[in-house]
């Protein structure tokens, strides 16, 4: 009984392209663009300000200065005759080799212009970064001379280092050392997480259909009881379901990086993952099965559906990632499932938890799943003692 | 083989079966009659284990239906009225389904389904998606699952409804042969000829009651000679119901038929006249109630206009 009832309902959501699309395709595509939207806003060493500069020293020191600033991976240089305007431009005024060479008083500064609208930080941000440039172009002028009088005293100056990575150690919260999170770990969670309450379309046309065409009337006749009715329907949607999580990680783990964004890598509990996906299979199933017995048209399954698969991935944090929405939307994204279920994905993936992190979301969409069914098994029962 | 007694069947006030008891006997095409709301459909729907009753009997093969429900259904099988089975899987997959779901395997499977495929000539089309059948192989298609537990009794749900008069010959052809392997067939249907073609015993049901049952020969029999019928082209009820008033013989039978219950032609020169006068386009006048149908408007109307 029961393999009959995965076989045809596997070979129905096989047979129907849009399920697919909506299930495979979209998910996948969804990840492939917000990763590589997103790749940018997630990268710490992108671009964040625009400079332009004139050299009007042409001396050893400015060549130098130029050329530390434009390594600078938080700055864009842009040409003078650039369309675009710069946030800053940079003047390095004739005689700025003093700055290295002359006693005080005779030194030329650097003469920075800033665009209107710079903030107060951006500002703070740009200066440290010429200041850095600038006590590089310095040590390298003590060195030169130092080299004159004293091989061994420069060679002291080599140990001087400007690298970040020797200064200090950045982490984030609740992840390992140095690990930062990337668009790819971003989007693959909660397009999956979307993607898998897209199974509302086909279970529920498929469950109106065979409503409508008194084929589950037949089925009760033929002896089919309701749990097997419902197990016949909700157990070929959670390996379909798993098949998406498995096949959406792929995508971020393979297919991403051919575009140029990061690769998802796969270091936490894979138990712990297939944990929150059959817990976000169940809620997904749930809403999938009350809205298929409440509403009487396929029309209508797949517009309230798809409207409520929105209005949950709006809220919980799929289509805007949670960290970049204020305070109160934070705590009102928890009324989503969905946003249970993307904190369980990022928590495995993101984060590296196991088990005992997840379980919480874990158990909240399980409980939310069954509670749904039953009611959807409820309303199901009223309608076939009225004749569905 | 099938005993109904005295059957109750209330949705909150509403009575749909009015203590009704009937019986059926084996190996009879027993046609069940009535208008839309009559409680066919109930009834079918309590014979088939789907909805319950609140008082009375019911009882297949000498076993009351409650207690022995799985054992009875899988001796049993409802054809519905609509194509219940899947367009997007081929013919021989909707009865690989039907036959899995109600755990028939091994060389039970195989015969049975043979059995069904031979019966509703379905050979060449096995592999055929359903969605592409005609509309008569699609609802052989329909009655092949039904054939599927190879049942004792068949519930057919009209299952003509929409299909053209060669197909139809077929699927009353394949009813018909029913008989010869003596299985009982309860045969609902609107389409009175169908019923006159195939039925062995016959019963008019209207608002919960049995108002006629017997052999097909009795149930002619009982023919009422005196009635003209008036068909029109639709009109609103309140207004036919509003010129049925002014004539003591003269009933509403629905929205595009009238009864005169004598052949007076003064009345009816007067009926015709009043209808003309309320731009009411008659269609067809038929005199004397010389076959089933007739008879089923009769009692049928009967009860609606004594109602």
């Amino acid at each position: 009984m029961v393999k009959a009832m995965l076989i045809k309902e596997f070979l129905l959501v096989l047979r129907d392209k849009h399920a697919l699309a909506a299930l495979f395709v979209m998910p996948a595509v969804f990840i492939l663009i917000m990763s590589l939207a997103l790749k940018d806003a997630f990268n710490e060493e992108k671009a964040l300000v625009s400079y332009t500069i004139v050299d009007m020293d042409h001396s050893v020191q400015s060549e130098k200065l130029l050329e530390l600033l434009s390594e600078n991976r938080l700055l864009n240089e842009q040409n003078v005759s650039a369309e675009s305007a710069s946030q800053f431009l940079i003047t390095v005024p004739k005689g700025f080799k003093r700055q290295f060479t002359s006693k005080s008083g005779r030194e030329k500064p650097l003469e920075i212009e800033a665009a209107a609208d710079v903030k107060q930080d951006l500002l703070a941000l740009f200066k440290s970064q010429v200041i850095s440039a600038f006590m590089q172009v310095r040590v390298a002028a003590i060195k030169t001379k130092l080299e004159k009088r004293s091989a061994s005293s420069a060679r002291e100056l080599d140990a001087i280092s400007f690298d970040e990575k020797k200064m200090m150690q950045v982490s984030f919260s609740a992840l390992d050392t140095d690990e930062k999170p990337n668009s790819t770990q971003q989007s693959v969670p909660a397009w999956i997480v979307f993607g898998m309450f897209f199974v509302i379309i086909p279970m529920s046309t498929i469950f109106i259909s065979e409503r409508k065409q008194n084929t589950l009337f037949r089925l009760l006749a033929m002896n089919v009881s309701l749990p097997l009715l419902f197990g016949g329907k909700i157990i070929p949607y959670l390996l379909i379901n798993q098949l998406q999580v498995w096949v959406m990680i792929a995508v971020g783990m393979f297919i991403v990086p051919l575009f140029g964004a990061e690769a998802l890598t796969l270091e936490g509990s894979v138990i712990a993952l297939m944990m929150v996906s059959l817990a976000l299979s169940l809620s997904a199933i749930g809403m999938s099965m009350l809205i298929a017995v409440i509403v009487e048209s396929v029309e209508q399954a797949t517009t309230i559906g798809g409207i409520i698969n929105i209005l949950l991935g709006a809220i919980g944090g799929v289509m805007v990632p949670k960290f970049i929405m204020p305070d109160f939307m934070q705590t009102f994204s928890n009324v989503s499932p969905m946003s249970w279920g993307l904190e369980g994905f990022l928590d495995v993936l993101l984060r590296r938890e196991g088990v005992e992190a997840v379980l919480p979301e874990v158990a909240a969409l399980t409980l939310f799943g069954i509670v749904l069914l039953s009611v959807a098994a409820m309303i199901f029962k009223m309608k076939v003692r009225r004749g569905l | 083989m099938i005993r109904i007694e005295n059957l109750l069947k209330k949705y909150g006030e509403n009575i749909a079966l009015n203590h009704l008891s009937l019986e059926i006997g084996k190996g009879v095409i027993f046609g069940l009659l009535g208008p839309n709301g009559a409680g066919k459909t109930t009834l079918v729907s309590i014979l088939n284990g789907l909805s319950d009753f609140q008082e009375g009997s019911v009882s297949f093969f000498d076993l009351p239906l409650r207690e022995n429900l799985t054992a009875i259904r899988q001796r049993c099988s409802l054809i519905p009225q609509t194509l219940a089975f899947y367009e997007n899987l081929s013919v021989i997959e909707n009865l690989r389904f039907f036959a899995g779901i109600q755990n028939i395997s091994g060389e039970e499977l195989k015969k049975n389904i043979a059995y069904a495929v031979r019966v509703n000539r379905l050979e060449k089309m096995l592999n055929q998606k359903a969605s592409t059948l005609s509309g008569g192989q699609k609802r052989r298609l329909n009655i092949a699952i039904g054939l599927l537990n190879n049942p004792d009794v068949l519930f057919f749900d009209e299952p003509t409804v929409g299909i053209d008069p060669e197909a139809r010959n077929e699927i009353l052809e394949t009813i018909l042969s029913f008989k010869k392997e003596n299985k009982t067939v309860i045969y609902t249907s609107h389409y009175m000829p169908e019923i006159e073609k195939i039925c062995d015993e016959v019963a008019i049901i209207n608002e919960g009651v049995i108002v006629a049952q017997g052999t097909l020969e009795e149930m002619l029999q009982k023919e009422d000679a005196s009635s003209v019928i008036i068909e029109i082209y639709e009109a609103p009820l309140e207004q036919l119901e509003m010129i049925v008033s002014d004539f003591e013989d003269l009933s509403v039978i629905d929205t595009a038929s009238l009864m005169i219950e004598a052949q007076d032609s003064t009345k009816m020169a007067e009926v015709l006249q009043h209808l003309e006068a309320e731009a009411i386009k008659i269609r067809q006048i038929r005199y004397g109630t010389t076959n089933l149908e007739s008879l089923f408007i009769h009692l049928t109307s009967q009860g609606r206009t004594d109602g």
